[in-house]
């Protein structure tokens, strides 16, 4: 029995076989686009609803989307584009009318709640923000829409229609606002604006989000919750792009899991790693012609309470704006990040290039810094950090210490649960600095500068604001912009805007973060989308593949 | 037995309301399950809204009643709210809305059971099978070298967490030999039973080993006792005698050992389900406390506890059938 136990571990260690350092399979080599074949996909946590109203995360937006299109979309330089309008919106010299103009011949699905399916028609936008803006539907991203005539009345239950909506025929629409807001088209091309079948709700009911009833490429065909969507090809669907003839989404697969599989030849891409993965995918010549690094459209940084001692002084706030080592912690995440300077992200508009002023490392600045504030020796006081919990928060506030402590500040480190930290940073007066992140809605400066510098945006509790910094130019630049038509003239204004923020410092700026995205040899047509994550919908299978490893 | 069960099923439901009144006031009173829900990017004014439609603006104990069942709704959410009139809550069946899912915590955990009941069943089976006959056949050669090297595998076995041989296991097994699917959990019954079978063997080595441990134990008592011999002196065969005699007479402690096992599987499984993929009560569990979907952990916890009661009680009840000497108090 003994000899037997040995010789299957003898089996097993010594006849272990080489893992594949490369892809398992190739494409068979067409150039051209090919239809047919299976997608198989992965995230590593589940998705909540596909009713576009009330999902509001990465995930559900991923898998809506392959079901359901919007009126607008970005293209890969994040510029807006039309999808099943037309084309661009017309908008009034005054910046208040939309008027939009659907595409013709734009089909819903047929599925249970519409069999058959039919062709969208404005009305059906217009229900569509209607049901949005209903109080019952309890949607969170009705904020978003409330500049509509009327939307804010219909929103608090004063008033059953909302008059900022008209339809002016089958395929036209148009919206009015109380005031110019140039972020209302960015609105429109967020998921909560998809046009839905309102037979779809009648159908389905409180299930509706159980089920998908769009115009998008992909046809839901089952959904098991938390293990995978299943999706066909809308043979009607308007834009020829959709090529595979299925796709699985898989949920709730753990990233270690998930590399494997990939390695494995079962998945077709992968897009978040544990670090060893990282550096193994970074690493490799195999996978290289299969991989892309970008920065992600987020901003990550400390911000400091403007309110609270010691960092009401301006001069502190530089202090630390040029103390910390962008390239260093560049350096120790493996260059899984993207050194920033200013607010806006280098992927989006409003990014200003050789920004003057920008914030950098600049120890001497930073120590002069801290004389003008009074504190030659440095901060008596020790200075408390809140972040959030992990490794990866543990290792930047390990930085945060280390670059302070250079110009005599220490800091002590506060790690909280994503929940508490939010408590604790929203409420006015609790916290002197926290390492903060901001993901946009859409891809618009207007999305970063108003909910996080804004004075609008500083409430007592759950402040979006976390820096409580207030500035009455800032905020009067922010609002002219937000109404500007001009697109020189609003680019001037968040030129200017940059610049006060980086000289007034309400956060020390510090990076962005990089997403390293490996697809298989066969997987064509890929390129990441600096808007929307994981976006598979343009992507053709170069079939049949062949194993290679 | 009647009365037995009585005190049983009351003593169970203190226990139940205890580890859910703690859960609740952690949960509730911690945090902020709006925020989180929400994300970072929501303003003050839709936390404010979600808050109101979830009833987390009343008071703790208010929200608790609620809970319960034993005060008018306040989630507006609920369909049995009837503009606060109606009742919501554990008395009323309606184990509330999950906060991520948008759909009743009933239905979310019904997904998930059966699927974390099927790798609980798979793991009893390779515990027991590999856990007893390698209990018994070291009893019959104690003190040979198999014997000691079984002790010393059996220890190794205990030592090993999960979180350590399951991802060598899917390494080996499943991504370099490819005998097994690298985790997930298949699309049809005996494709959810293939994808069981390397994180039922994965939580098995800790169970085997224990099971193992015990009916060697209770197997080399066993065998020193008189009717063995007698049965020996009878002519019986040795296998007969062991597996006869012996085996039967030391599986008593085991059986006590199947029930509370079952429980620790069915709520245990958390780490494991979590490396292998399998979309199980485990995975659930980190998602909800991950996500602060408080309607979903209090669910869960509901849930965990009922099935440690109830399988104790089964345990027990099993136990006194087996054993003629045990008598239940009354």
């Amino acid at each position: 029995m003994l000899r037997l136990a040995l010789v299957l571990i003898g089996f097993v260690v010594g006849g272990c076989p080489e893992a594949p350092q490369g892809p398992r399979y190739r494409g068979a080599g067409h150039e051209t686009r090919q239809g047919g074949g299976t997608v198989v996909i992965q995230h590593e946590s589940t998705v909540d609803t596909l009713d576009p109203h009330k999902g509001w995360n990465e995930l559900a937006t991923m898998a809506v989307r392959l079901c359901m299109d919007g009126l607008l979309d970005y293209d890969h330089e994040a510029q807006l584009i039309p999808s099943i309008a037309a084309e661009m919106p017309d908008v009034s010299e005054d910046g208040k009318t939309f008027r939009l103009r659907l595409r013709e011949g734009v089909r819903f699905q047929s599925t249970k709640a519409l069999p058959g399916g039919r062709e969208l028609v404005a009305d059906d936008v217009r229900w569509s923000l209607q049901r949005l803006l209903h109080p019952d539907t309890g949607s969170a991203g009705y904020a978003f829409y409330t500049k509509i005539v009327g939307a804010s009345e219909f929103h608090a239950g004063e008033r059953d229609d909302i008059p900022g909506i008209r339809i002016t025929g089958d395929h036209t629409i148009e919206f009015e606002l109380t005031e110019a807001d140039q972020t209302f088209l960015n609105a429109l091309a967020m998921p909560f604006a998809y046009p839905q079948a309102r037979e779809h709700y009648a159908y389905h009911g409180e299930e509706a989000g159980k089920h998908c009833t769009g115009t998008g490429p992909y046809v839901l065909e089952a959904w098991e919750r938390g293990v995978q969507l299943e999706y066909r090809r809308f043979a009607d669907y308007w834009d020829a792009k959709a090529s595979p003839e299925r796709l699985i989404y898989m949920e709730n697969i753990d990233r270690r899991v998930a590399s494997l599989r990939f390695r494995n030849g079962e998945l077709a891409a992968i897009h978040r790693q544990n670090t060893a993965d990282y550096v193994f995918y970074k690493e490799s010549e195999l996978w290289a012609p299969y991989s892309t690094e970008k920065p992600m459209s987020n901003v990550w940084g400390l911000a400091m309470n403007c309110e609270l001692e010691p960092f009401d002084d301006v001069h502190v706030r530089r202090a630390v704006a040029f103390a910390i080592d962008r390239e260093g912690w560049s350096r120790a995440r493996g260059g899984r990040l993207r050194p920033l300077g200013q607010l806006i992200p280098e992927t989006l508009p409003g990014h200003v290039e050789d920004l003057e002023g920008a914030q950098h490392l600049d120890l001497e600045k930073a120590r002069e810094e801290m004389r003008l504030a009074g504190h030659p020796d440095g901060l008596e006081e020790e200075v408390t950090l809140v972040l959030g919990d992990g490794d990866v928060a543990r290792i930047y506030g390990e930085l945060v210490q280390s670059d302070l402590a250079k110009i005599g500040i220490r800091v002590k480190l506060r790690m909280l649960s994503f929940a508490a930290y939010l408590q604790e940073t929203g409420t006015r007066n609790r916290s002197q600095l926290a390492l903060s992140g901001w993901n946009m809605d859409f891809p618009d400066p207007a999305n970063f500068y108003e909910p996080l510098l804004h004075t609008n945006a500083i409430a007592d509790e759950n402040s979006q604001n976390r820096a409580f910094y207030s500035n009455p130019e800032l905020d009067a630049i922010l609002d002219e912009a937000r109404a500007e038509t001009d697109r020189q003239r609003r680019a001037a204004l968040y030129e200017q805007a940059a610049e006060i923020v980086a000289a007034d410092a309400p956060w020390a700026f510090a990076f962005s973060d990089v997403k390293l995205e490996t697809w298989q040899p066969y997987v064509r047509g890929y390129d990441p989308h600096p808007v929307w994550s994981q976006d598979y919908r343009s992507i053709w299978l170069d079939l049949p593949r062949e194993r290679i490893r | 037995m009647t009365a037995y069960l009585a005190r049983r099923a009351l003593w169970a439901l203190f226990v139940v309301s205890v580890v859910v009144t703690i859960v609740f006031s952690i949960v509730f009173a911690i945090g902020d399950p709006a925020a989180t829900t929400l994300g970072a990017n929501a303003s003050p004014e839709q936390i404010a809204q979600f808050r109101a439609q979830e009833g987390l603006d009343k008071s703790l104990p208010r929200q608790f009643a609620s809970y319960l069942g034993i005060a008018p709704c306040v989630r507006k959410s609920s369909r049995n709210y009837d503009d606060g009139d109606g009742f919501c809550g554990l008395l009323q069946l309606d184990f509330g809305q999950s906060y991520r899912h948008k759909e009743p915590v009933f239905d979310v955990i019904a997904a998930r059971f059966p699927r974390t009941l099927l790798l609980a069943f798979m793991t009893l089976l390779f515990e027991l099978l590999i856990g007893l006959t390698l209990g018994v056949l070291a009893a019959t050669r104690k003190g040979s070298l198999f014997d000691t090297g079984f002790m010393a595998t059996a220890f190794l076995g205990i030592s090993l967490p999960t979180y350590v041989t399951g991802p060598i296991f899917l390494l080996t097994f499943a991504f370099l030999y490819g005998w097994f699917p690298v985790g997930g959990y298949g699309v049809d019954f005996w494709d959810h039973v293939y994808h069981a079978v390397l994180p039922a063997f994965t939580l098995a080595i800790v169970g085997a080993a224990t099971y193992a441990r015990v009916m060697r134990s209770e197997m080399v008592e066993a065998l020193r006792n008189d009717y063995i011999r007698t049965a020996r002196a009878k002519g019986l065969s040795g296998a007969r005698v062991t597996l006869r005699h012996a085996f039967r007479n030391a599986l008593l402690p085991v059986v006590t050992m199947v029930g509370l096992s079952m429980a620790i599987l069915v709520s245990g499984a958390i780490i494991t389900e979590r490396v292998f993929a399998w979309p199980g009560m485990g995975s659930l569990a980190i998602e909800a406390v991950l996500a602060e979907d408080a309607p979903i952990i209090m669910g869960v916890v509901l849930i965990f506890s009922i099935i440690v009661q109830v399988a104790n009680l089964l345990a027990d009840l099993a136990v006194a059938s087996l054993d003629p000497r045990i008598r239940l108090q009354r």
